[in-house]
């Protein structure tokens, strides 16, 4: 059974009193289960050149509904340098395309997600340079 | 200024090669680079099951920035949380899993709202932002 592990560490020395470390790793398994996911879509760099949303073309489709069983796990980050280069993930599945998450220079993210909605991706400069990856359990 | 660093590795034996992925960002305001996120709400509680409750009780300030971890600290794998924005899904986090995501909760409509499935959940917190505003009582 393949181990696919996700580990966070937050960290500061000056933001409390005291000093902030907190560390923590999960696996990631098939739904209700301990096994292992066992599919990803592997690592991608792309490069977003749509700065709407919408009908407009250049987006970046991140997960396509339904293409795993739940709970795909969503990897992203923004590979810009310039503060201000923002990329938005938006749910392109519901009515109005809600904007979900946004990412400024830098930033990354890590959602585990439902799984029955399609997320773009565009930024607010062209192009700009985008990493991510989805892992779980095709279907 | 603070400097709040937000780290996360991925491995994993899936491939054919093993592969680990790592991405680092310090937390900052919005538009800067000299001036890190200064402000944290941290939180360990349970969540029962039946309603649904704002995670985030105050508003952070507009078009600010927020970087929120989440974790279910559940033992039990049939467990789970679902997490909505402004009322759309956005995510579960079953026993164990955690989730990490830069965003901006600009509004009482915009924050983070959670429901506990199976039974009562652990969760634990940690927002960090540039300023909040209180919700008046």
């Amino acid at each position: 059974m393949p181990t696919t592990t996700a580990t966070i560490t937050l960290s500061s020395a000056d933001l409390l009193s005291d000093e902030l470390a907190l560390s923590t790793t999960m696996t990631l398994t098939k739904t209700t289960t301990s096994t292992g996911v066992e599919d990803t879509t592997g690592l991608n760099r792309k490069k977003i050149t749509s700065t709407a949303k919408g009908t407009a073309s250049g987006q970046i489709t991140l997960y396509t509904a339904d293409d795993f069983a739940a709970i795909p796990y969503l990897y992203i980050k923004n590979l810009e340098t310039t503060v201000g280069n923002r990329i938005y993930v938006y749910d392109d599945t519901t009515s109005g395309d809600p904007t979900q998450f946004q990412l400024d220079a830098g930033d990354w993210g890590f959602i585990p997600m439902h799984g029955d909605k399609t997320y773009k991706a565009y930024a607010t400069t062209n192009p700009t340079s985008i990493e991510f990856m989805v892992t779980g359990q095709d279907q | 200024m603070a400097t709040t660093t937000a780290a996360v590795t991925l491995t994993s034996d899936l491939l054919s090669d093993n592969m680990s992925v790592s991405a680092t960002t310090t937390c900052m305001k919005a538009g800067t680079t000299a001036d890190g996120l200064d402000g944290m709400e941290y939180g360990y509680l349970d969540l029962v099951t039946g309603d649904e409750y704002d995670l985030i009780g105050a508003t952070p300030t507009a078009s600010k920035a927020s970087k929120l971890y989440l974790k279910n600290h559940s033992t039990d794998e049939t467990y789970f949380i679902a997490i909505t924005q402004n009322a759309q899904a956005i995510g579960k986090l079953y026993g164990g899993d955690w989730m990490f995501i830069p965003a901006d909760f600009h509004d009482a409509a915009g924050d983070i709202a959670i429901t506990a499935n199976g039974g009562t959940n652990k969760i634990c917190y940690a927002l960090f932002h540039e300023g909040i505003t209180l919700v008046t009582t």
